[in-house]
């Protein structure tokens, strides 16, 4: 008794340690293998000529048909489609490079 | 009488002398504070200054991203006027460039020309996805041998004079 109340209660003393949150390195995708493309082009005139063609080859004699101006429409688009997928990477990276970045004395070492 | 007056200036005279002390002892806590204050104020304008330090150089790289952002943007809507203006070029007499026209007066020609571009097109996405360039795309440097579908992206050492 008498120890207990000689010695008081020992402060109890906590100490904060930042701790980085780690890095998501995701890989990007696998670029995926396209396959050939090939287009026909059939006017009034070689309609014959492309369907004997398609039945001698052995494919089924029917063609998925665009206008002149549905092909530029989809050449555009593609076009776009592939604007925005190299603007979204180049975004990505630059935020993989922004927040992922590795802080050394002070300054920003990019990885 | 004499021997009172006596006890009360011995009084008087150590009440002064523990009154100096004391003082003596708060001066020395204060300065002792005063001197742990400074070293925490230096501390924070440090760090301030490390902090302020980090902003500048987090704002430097927002600029940066923007402006190479702004300079991607620009070299892709590029290759989309290029696109454009292969379907709807003006020729010399003024009339607009019409593949429907020209398909049907020579559908192999163009079907072969379309064939091409189409396995440049796809060679683009490709590229775009993460392809890394050829050693021919690299050393590109002629029209004839360009991916006329997305030059900047295909051929980096190309200049479209």
């Amino acid at each position: 008794m008498t120890i207990s109340c000689s010695r008081g209660v020992d402060r109890i003393e906590t100490v904060k340690t930042e701790v980085k949150r780690a890095p998501l390195n995701l890989d990007k995708p696998a670029v995926p293998k396209q396959e050939e493309l090939n287009w026909i082009i059939i006017n009034s005139e070689n309609a014959e000529e492309v369907f004997a063609k398609l039945k001698e080859k052995g494919t089924d004699p029917v063609l998925f048909g665009l206008t002149d101006d549905e092909y530029e429409d989809l050449s555009m688009n593609f076009a776009q489609i592939r604007n925005y997928i190299i603007q979204q990477n180049f975004v990505l990276d630059k935020y993989k490079e922004y927040y992922e970045s590795e802080e050394v004395n002070g300054t920003v070492e990019k990885r | 009488m004499f021997g009172q007056l006596k006890l009360i200036l011995i009084g008087i005279t150590l009440l002064g002398a523990t009154g100096g002390v004391a003082y003596v002892y708060k001066l020395k806590a204060d300065n002792a504070i005063l001197k742990e204050n400074q070293i925490k104020l230096e501390e924070a304008v440090n760090e301030q200054q490390q902090v302020i330090a980090q902003q500048k150089q987090d704002f430097e790289s927002i600029l940066e991203a923007n402006k190479e952002l702004n300079k991607l943007s620009a070299s892709l809507q590029k290759d989309l006027d290029v696109l454009d203006d292969k379907f709807n070029k003006t020729n010399a007499s003024g009339k607009k460039r019409d593949i429907g026209d020209l398909a049907n007066a020579r559908p192999s020609t163009i079907e072969r020309i379309i064939n091409r571009a189409t396995s440049n097109a796809q060679r683009c996405v490709d590229i775009a996805m993460g392809s890394p360039l050829t050693e021919k795309e690299l050393n590109a440097t002629k029209k004839s041998e360009i991916n006329s579908e997305c030059p900047s992206l295909a051929n980096p050492n190309f200049i479209d004079y």
